[in-house]
């Protein structure tokens, strides 16, 4: 397929967004934003193997996404069930509190 | 042309990031987590969108499909059973106020360095690249251009991909459990008998 | 000539090894049957192999018995052949006049003290370490006399020294023993150190340890005889064997542990310190006489120690009160006498010396122990006096003996030491000049005192009235102190009894050799070397016809004044007992005198307090300090400065695990960006 986009316009908003979750990640504290945030970056990372397989022909890009499509699901299941069992016994979710792991 | 793109493709390409940025920022700015929930299911489309500009339907119709129609329901599932117990985010204040300069010191330098590298790296000759990448092995699936895209990530998933796609059924067998395990209520001493 | 060398040299060994082994679970009769039967066989072999020498020509009376090569591999530089020689060290036993001299000696008086000790040492529990030590000292000595090559010198040099420190500190239990074992080790070591040097410069220099040559091995001798090596170093080997020869034979300045060694059993005394590990360095310098001759500075050296050695230890003597310290610094003064014969070229008078006064000394030591133990213990002179009464057989032995040492005729101390004095006039009048005649009034002047001390010693154990309390409670091994502390004895006089048979014997055996023995050399008197069969005897060791760089010792002297001299000893010896029976003739009455010089005697010129003081002190000192700066700031430091680091750095390091998700993913986060700009940097 023709491309008149340069490759790298796409692979810098993939770049961007991939940004955007990392700050998410480090500057919310409700896990569940964190995750969100972790999603973003996943769906940026995907982007770019969209990209790739469009410039470069090849269908592995594609396959690959579908695969971390698929983990991502597997991911967010089990994330969340955590997170749920964890707001059980403690009542709060903030992360700053789920410190019992401190050296 | 600007910037040596033709207008129409440039427009639905600026419009269609803007609008990706624009939401992915919804969702980190957000305080209320079911609007940055929201905002995900904004951005997930969007991206979708880019994917139909770049020629993979199958995988737009599934991003649609299972991210955001699947995992950000699940997702808002969750924040609203959570946030039925919270008002709203956290009310206490940050207690690290200042990872915020630090992670958006760093957020900046991180785009400033793959763009550096995204814009002097070597234009991709799409042509050029394919013959050069099947030389090396890379991209072994190269699609032929006759078929469509659904019908090309159908052979190639089923032909040269079968065994990762057998491990990921495994995969999500394995979450399945793991969640139920997971998600069980332990029996409180007044329940055990 | 048969040579049974080898056996002599084993059957201690064996004896030692078994008792030392099985010892604790043998009883006293089979501990003696070894241990006699060891020495006693040694003994006999070194008669048989001397017999055999006897049948033999003077110039073939050499045997080296080589037992195994100990390395042999390559070429070593020397300074006198041309070109390197191949190395050879092998372990052989020598049999020489020289070697079978001193083997008879060794063998002979220590079976007489074996069979001695079965008396003395019969309460003793540790019976039969006793005997294990003594016949490990009988090889030992052995192995040193007998050693072909330095490198096994040095061995039997160590192994007596080991045998003196455990002798010494039999009675471990003792601190005063265990110190004076440890003092004599100390001493000793100096020694070694010396011996130690010395062979390395002879092997530097003549690529070979060896003494003689013995097919393809080069021998030292032959090869000093050859000249190539420079007097300086030659001077040096020789003062540093002299080191040794003063460790080991108590000579000054490192003759302090000897008076301390009389805390062992009196039988140690008798053997070690008196009649054959101090004479290992007589020895020494007698077999190295070849390195000594090309080193005359080095022979001067020896000859005033000797002579200086000697009075100054009979000045000591004269105000002992212990019997058994009295006898050792009279060791001492002998040792130096045979010193100064050696240092006056004429090393057959050392080495005659060294046997007679191996008798009387042995008989002196043995009959003192006879005392002590017939007392339970007394050393004291103090307390003793009138045992002419009960202990008859002990004062006639011990009365030949004080003859003997004092130089009376005819007994054997006269003809030894008259050869002794007299080879110090004829080395003065054939040129050695004004030193040599000092050092022979010195000789004359340390003969009338001993002869004074002894006979001090003799009246005062023997004469007058018993002034002690009776036999003591309690065995050997008691201080020199007085009796305060002792319980009042019992009985008196009359209830001290002669010493048993098995210890009297050997004291009259050696009391016939004391007054028999010097006869051998008696024609020395006459001044021609050649009339002493003695002399004669030994000459193939120190006047070898293969040696003619060496230069010719005249030790001939005229009769006239070999006369002379002999009449001035014997005169000024008779003197010193006239003096004697005069002071303490009625017995000997202590007063403690205010004299300085009588302090300064009594307590040894207070060189123990000087070294004290110079010496333990300072190194004491410096091992506190080392000690407290090494080992507190550096080494103790060091490690709790390792464990702070440690502890200091896992305390920064645990502030990185704060617990907050956030914060490790600010970490990722940061390392990822590092990689990121490192590719960037690449890249441009």
């Amino acid at each position: 397929m023709h491309h008149a986009i340069p490759i790298s316009w796409y692979l810098i908003v993939s770049a961007i967004l991939f940004t955007l979750g990392t700050i998410g990640v480090l500057v919310r504290r409700n896990p569940l934003t964190i995750f969100m945030s972790i999603e973003l970056m996943l769906n940026a990372v995907n982007l770019s193997f969209i990209t790739f397989s469009s410039y470069l022909n090849s269908v592995d890009g594609q396959m690959f996404v579908f695969i971390v499509l698929t983990v991502a699901a597997a991911e967010v299941v089990v994330g969340l069930a955590i997170i749920v069992s964890i707001f059980r016994t403690r009542r709060n979710i903030n992360v700053d509190e789920m410190n019992v792991l401190r050296g | 042309m600007i910037a040596g793109v033709p207008i129409p493709n440039f427009i639905e390409f600026v419009v269609l990031a803007v609008a990706s940025i624009a939401s992915g920022l919804g969702v980190i700015l957000f305080k209320s987590a079911i609007h940055s929930a929201l905002t995900l299911i904004l951005a997930l489309l969007f991206v979708a969108l880019f994917y139909l500009l770049l020629g993979a339907m199958f995988i737009a119709v599934v991003q649609v499909l299972i991210y955001a129609g699947a995992i950000m329901v699940l997702f808002l599932f969750v924040v609203t059973m959570l946030a039925s117990e919270n008002t709203g985010d956290v009310i206490e204040p940050d207690r690290k106020p200042w990872q915020r300069g630090i992670a958006a010191t760093l957020g900046f330098i991180l785009i400033g360095a793959l763009s550096y590298l995204l814009f002097t790296g070597t234009a991709i000759n799409s042509a050029a690249i394919t013959t050069a990448a099947s030389g090396n092995g890379l991209a072994q699936h190269v699609a032929d251009p006759k078929l469509g895209n659904t019908q090309a990530f159908g052979l190639a998933l089923f032909h040269g991909f079968s065994f990762p796609f057998e491990i990921t059924s495994l995969l999500i067998i394995v979450a399945l459990l793991g969640a139920m395990v997971l998600g069980r209520r332990s029996l409180s001493r007044d329940e055990r008998h | 000539m048969t040579n049974l060398t080898p056996w002599v040299l084993l059957l201690p060994l064996l004896g030692f090894i078994l008792q030392g082994l099985f010892g604790k679970f043998m009883p006293r009769r089979a501990i003696l049957t070894i241990a006699w039967g060891a020495s006693g066989l040694a003994f006999v072999f070194a008669a048989i192999s001397f017999f055999s020498m006897l049948h033999t020509a003077p110039a073939a009376r050499l045997n080296d018995a080589v037992l195994y090569t100990w390395a042999s591999s390559g070429t070593v530089a020397n300074h006198v052949l041309s070109g390197n020689v191949p190395l050879n060290i092998s372990f052989g036993l020598l049999l020489d006049p020289l070697s079978a001299t001193m083997l008879l000696v060794i063998t002979g008086v220590g079976f007489l003290i074996h069979i001695y000790s079965a008396g003395y040492m019969e309460d003793d529990p540790s019976f039969w370490r006793f005997f294990a030590y003594l016949n490990f000292f009988i090889f030992a000595m052995v192995l040193l006399v007998s050693a072909d090559n330095f490198l096994f010198l040095l061995v039997g040099w160590g192994l007596v020294g080991l045998a003196s420190f455990l002798l010494i500190g039999f009675w471990y239990t003792k601190r005063s023993a265990v110190d004076a074992a440890r003092k004599a080790l100390v001493i000793n070591i100096i020694g070694d150190l010396g011996m130690m040097l010395a062979i390395f410069l002879i092997f530097q220099h003549y690529g070979t340890l060896n003494y003689l040559t013995n097919g393809s091995i080069n021998g030292v001798f032959d090869l000093v005889t050859k000249g190539g090596v420079a007097t300086g170093v030659t001077t040096a080997i020789c003062l540093l064997l002299f080191v040794a020869c003063a460790a080991k034979s108590a000579q000054l300045p490192l003759y302090m542990w000897l008076p301390d060694a009389m805390e062992g059993p009196t039988p140690v005394s008798a053997l070690i310190h008196a009649a054959t590990m101090v004479t290992a360095g007589v020895y020494l310098v007698a077999r190295a006489n070849p390195l000594f001759q090309v080193s005359p500075d080095a022979l001067i050296v020896v000859a005033i120690i000797g002579g200086v050695t000697a009075l100054f230890a009979a000045t000591i003597a004269l105000t002992q009160l212990d019997i058994k310290r009295v006898l050792a610094y009279s060791t001492i003064s002998q040792l130096g006498y045979m010193f100064m014969a050696e240092g006056a070229h004429n090393y057959s008078a050392g080495v005659f010396h060294l046997t007679t006064h191996a008798y009387f000394k042995a008989l002196l030591f043995l009959g003192a122990g006879a005392i002590i133990h017939s007392l339970g213990g007394e050393q004291d002179m103090r307390n003793m006096g009138g045992l002419s009464k009960r202990l008859k057989i002990t004062m006639v032995t011990f009365v030949i003996a004080s003859l003997a040492i004092s130089g009376i005729i005819p007994f054997a101390g006269f003809w030894s030491k008259d050869d002794i004095i007299g080879s110090l006039l004829t080395q003065a009048v054939n040129g050695g000049g004004a030193l040599f005649y000092v050092l022979w009034i010195m000789a004359l002047i340390t003969a009338g005192l001993t002869a004074f001390y002894m006979f001090r010693l003799v009246f005062g154990i023997f004469a007058g009235d018993y002034r002690g309390q009776g036999p003591l409670a309690h065995g050997h091994g008691s201080d020199e102190v007085t009796d305060e502390e002792h319980e009042g004895g019992h009985g008196g006089l009359y209830a001290i009894y002669e010493a048993p048979a098995v210890m009297t014997i050997p004291l009259i055996i050696l009391a016939v050799l004391s007054t028999i023995g010097g006869l051998i050399g008696s024609y020395a008197i006459f001044g021609q070397p050649h009339w002493n069969i003695f002399a004669s005897w030994l000459s193939p060791v120190f006047t070898n016809p293969a040696w003619t760089n060496l230069p010719v010792q005249d030790l001939s002297l005229s009769f006239g004044l070999t006369l002379t001299s002999g009449l001035l000893s014997f005169g000024l010896a008779c003197l010193g007992i006239l003096v004697a029976w005069r002071m303490y003739g009625k017995g000997f009455v202590y007063k403690e005198s205010k004299n300085p010089i009588y302090q300064l005697l009594i307590h040894k010129y207070y060189i123990d307090e000087i070294c004290i003081a110079l010496i333990i002190n300072p190194i004491k000192w410096v091992g506190r300090t080392a000690s407290a700066l090494l080992e507190g700031n550096l080494l103790d430091g060091g490690s709790r400065g390792i464990a702070w680091v440690s502890r200091g750095s896992s305390d920064g390091l645990r502030r990185l695990q704060t617990g907050y998700m956030r914060n490790y993913a600010l970490a990722i986060l940061f390392g990822v960006v590092l990689l990121i700009i490192y590719f960037a940097v690449m890249r441009g």
